[in-house]
């Protein structure tokens, strides 16, 4: 780890949030630890520092639980970029998203990207099941891959009562409740995933391709604070590392 | 030394404690009546942990009052028979038969109400069977609740395994609806709280309160605390007033998850509320603690456990912590393998004000069900009952050591936005531990031996001074060797644990406390001794002699002084945040420990 780490400051904030068990932590754990595995009750919410690049994009795992509803719109204040999850299993996560969720990204910045996430894709699709080598060599490819990733085929093993359709009309809502710029934000079928923490399936996809959106916001506040020094060793790895994500 | 009571080999407590050891034709006189008002006092939600006045007590007197404690026994009895009826309307004969099997009866009429409770509950149990099990709606289930996946939450209730659990905990609300059951689901145990809820109500109606029931072989416990009643059935055979703490330290767990007063605001909304909404996902938290409770003797001496290392250690670390601090930040604690290390707390704002030792046992309970993902840096709110039951503290919870995760640092502060700030401090504080190279010094801290001690026949001890300098504004402490063999498996553990919670229950009976006991068991010798300076309780071979026991604590006493400065946190160190208190806006105006924490209620629905 290099020196700099030590003063690592979050050029970016980023938010999950969605009802309980639907599976943030975990989506959050297959990203940033690769791995899957059975995780407790969030308390609160967990602070992560995930390198992507030269830059430090922090994000904040939220409880699903109403316990720790109150805490939401904090957690959110100056967010650039909203995660909603839902379980694709669950009709009620999705509802919960509109019912209880919207109205904490209030707080979250004006030009704030959301993305809408149905997690557990492993139990009604075939196609997500066993595709975790795949998305490692995806991660690997460059990034037009990834965007292209096709929707898994629906051979249901356990119902599905979320469909893909649900979740894209959800997100125009959302741009149209927040009366966002159709034309700034993107198009709703970029930033709807269907995902798996279990297998990984289409996991990195959702953080790499929303680190790709929100690369204009995280210049756009780097010159905005902009130091009377310049740190060289941003400036190398910038260069290094600029068209490739991280690992 | 006030009295050394000597009872033979044998390793149950005293029948008179156990209270079903009564004559049978002992029929319920006016003087039970007499002690029954002592005992079951309507008027008194919060009995006192230890009552200054000991009351002078004989053996029969106590039986009598065991007996008294089940309540106005003939009241019941005759009431059960009505009660019975709209409860339980199709009750079979071989209900009854089952019941009868499960508690042995007498003529008296304690055990009467004993068998009546179990009865109802084996009752509800039966209804359940047919029902709650059977994948049918419950009235509970409307609010969508989602199903739990936990080994015991799915254990079937009707099971023989499900009623062998050493220790039930429930919890409902005023309205009967079931919020948290340690084994089996809630759902399906919702008649048999509701049965509880009855029984409750029932000995409210009479403007009385129902603290306990005893049968041979189980002990019910009921506790009302505001809104919620919390219930614990246990075959332990640990004290009423032990089991009363148990609960208490579970209500105080739920409300450092919600807050009194928002627990009595949503009561008050709103009567039958599923309270379940809000602590849905915190189970796990519950159980960790009722586990804990079980096998942790901080929780039976209502003290916390440091780990010994050498006091410049010590304050080191607590320099470190000292000089990183930001603004609203209360307390800075670290805890190293589960114990404490060090704590550090502000001055201005908390004043004289500390921490007491059972909120830092729900703290450490609630570092241990959170540390799933242990990469990241926690920030929630939490009450400590014992310090404000009304307002929320917010803790930064972060781990030191990734990924070995044994050494974690708790920051609290007074601001729900300081997490930056806190995080800042965090750190600073590991780049100071660094620098010291304090991480492998804290790897290289042990538990002792009890061998350590240099006192043959000496198995293990517990020890808890009163006199620490300063001891008002201390947290309560107590010091013990790693258990060792013979007690290396749990099974051992536990059955020392139990004969320690029996001697800590004579030492402090409301009816005989005792000052010393010296206890001959099967396979070992105890000895628990009283002071105003100290309470200590030993375990040794069995073949000890008194004389010899004696002698031992001598020198074991002499050992503790020496080794004071390393078992014990001696003087707390203590810093300023808030310089100037009315800059800022949160916290300290006029620095008052009410307003340090007076920073609103998560809103609730």
């Amino acid at each position: 780890m290099h020196a700099q780490r030590k003063m690592r400051k979050p050029d970016i904030k980023m938010v999950i949030l969605g009802d309980m068990n639907v599976g943030k932590t975990s989506l959050l754990h297959r990203y940033t630890e690769r791995s899957f595995k059975d995780t407790l009750s969030t308390v609160g919410g967990a602070f992560f520092l995930k390198q992507w690049g030269p830059y430090n994009i922090s994000i904040w795992d939220t409880a699903g639980r109403e316990q720790f509803h109150g805490l939401g719109s904090m957690y959110c204040r100056g967010a650039a970029a909203v995660i909603l999850t839902y379980d694709v299993t669950s009709w009620q996560s999705l509802v919960q998203l509109e019912e209880r969720f919207l109205s904490l990204t209030d707080s979250a910045n004006g030009d704030c990207i959301f993305a809408i996430v149905g997690n557990k894709a492993d139990l009604t699709d075939a196609c997500a099941r066993d595709v975790a080598p795949k998305a490692v060599r995806l991660e690997e490819g460059d990034e037009s891959d990834h965007l292209e990733c096709p929707t898994p085929p629906h051979t249901p093993t356990v119902h599905k009562q979320v469909m893909r359709e649900d979740a894209l009309a959800l997100y125009n809502r959302i741009i149209h409740s927040k009366v966002l710029e159709k034309r700034t934000s993107p198009p709703a079928e970029d930033v709807c995933f269907e995902t798996s923490a279990k297998t990984g399936y289409n996991v990195d996809t959702l953080f790499e391709t929303l680190f790709e959106l929100l690369l204009p916001s995280i210049i756009c506040t780097q010159t905005q604070v902009e130091s009377p020094t310049v740190c060289l060793e941003d400036y190398e790895e910038m260069k290094k590392k600029k068209p490739v994500c991280c690992t | 030394m006030d009295r050394i009571e000597t009872t033979d080999a044998s390793l149950d407590p005293d029948p008179s404690q156990t209270g079903f050891a009564i004559p049978n034709d002992t029929p319920p006189s006016e003087s039970h009546a007499d002690h029954h008002a002592e005992d079951v006092c309507p008027e008194d939600p919060s009995p006192d942990r230890y009552p200054d006045t000991q009351r002078a007590g004989t053996a029969s007197e106590n039986a009598a009052e065991a007996q008294a404690r089940v309540l106005d026994a003939d009241v019941q009895k005759e009431e059960a028979v009505e009660f019975t009826e709209p409860v339980c309307p199709d009750m079979s004969e071989s209900d009854s038969g089952k019941v009868s099997g499960d508690c042995a009866l007498t003529d008296s009429g304690q055990d009467n109400s004993g068998e009546f409770v179990v009865a109802l509950l084996t009752r509800a149990k039966l209804e359940e069977q047919g029902v709650g099990t059977e994948g049918t709606p419950s009235p509970l289930s409307e609010d969508g609740i989602p199903v739990r996946a936990s080994p015991h939450r799915e254990e079937d209730i009707s099971g023989e395994s499900w009623r062998q659990h050493r220790k039930h905990v429930f919890v409902l609300s005023e309205a009967g609806k079931p919020i948290y059951s340690r084994y089996g689901s809630e759902e399906a145990l919702s008649s048999t709280m509701g049965v509880m809820m009855a029984l409750v109500s029932f000995v409210q109606s009479g403007d009385n309160v129902i603290r306990s029931v005893y049968s041979d072989e189980h002990t019910v416990v009921f506790m009302q605390q505001g809104p919620l009643v919390l219930v614990s059935v246990s075959s332990s055979r640990q004290s009423e007033q032990q089991l009363r703490d148990e609960l208490l330290y579970v209500y105080n767990q739920i409300v450092s998850m919600l807050t009194q007063a928002s627990i009595t605001r949503i009561f008050e909304n709103k009567k039958n509320y599923d309270l379940r909404r809000l602590l849905a996902g915190s189970e796990k938290i519950l159980d960790g603690l009722l586990d804990l409770v079980d096998s942790d003797p901080s929780f039976l001496l209502s003290a916390v456990h440091c780990l010994p290392v050498a006091s410049s250690f010590r304050d080191a670390l607590g320099h470190i912590l000292q000089k990183s601090i930001t603004p609203n930040l209360v307390f800075s604690i670290l805890i190293a393998k589960n114990q404490l290390l060090t704590i550090v707390q502000e001055r201005t704002v908390l004043g004289d004000a500390r921490l007491n030792a059972a909120d830092l046992h729900l703290l450490l309970n609630l570092v241990g069900a959170s540390s799933a993902f242990q990469a990241g840096e926690i920030w929630t709110p939490i009450c400590l009952p014992g310090f404000n039951p009304d307002c929320y503290f917010y803790a930064y919870i972060s781990y030191l050591d990734p990924p070995e995760c044994t050494v974690c640092l708790l920051l609290l502060s007074t601001d729900k936005e300081a997490f930056y700030a806190v995080a800042e401090c965090k750190r600073k504080i590991e780049e100071a531990m660094q620098a010291q190279n304090a991480l492998s010094a804290i790897a290289k801290a042990q538990f002792y031996s009890v061998s350590q001690v240099g006192v043959s026949d000496l198995r293990h001890f517990m020890y808890k001074p009163f006199d620490v300098p300063d001891n008002h504004r201390q947290l309560t402490q107590f010091t013990s060797p790693e258990m060792e063999a013979p007690y290396s498996n749990a099974e051992e553990r536990t059955r020392l644990l139990d004969l320690y919670r029996d001697m800590h229950s004579r030492v402090h009976s409301s009816s005989r406390p005792l000052k010393l006991i010296y206890h001959v068991a099967e396979r070992e010798t105890l000895l628990a001794w009283v002071t105003g300076k100290f309470e200590l309780y030993t375990c040794f071979s069995p073949l000890v002699t008194k004389a010899c026991a004696i002698n031992a604590i001598t020198k074991l006493l002499r050992w503790v002084k020496k080794e004071e400065e390393r078992l014990f946190i001696r003087y707390p160190p203590k810093y300023t945040t808030t310089p100037n208190p009315s800059k800022s806006s949160r916290a300290g105006k006029g620095g008052a420990q009410m307003d340090a924490a007076d920073n609103g209620f998560l809103p609730l629905p």
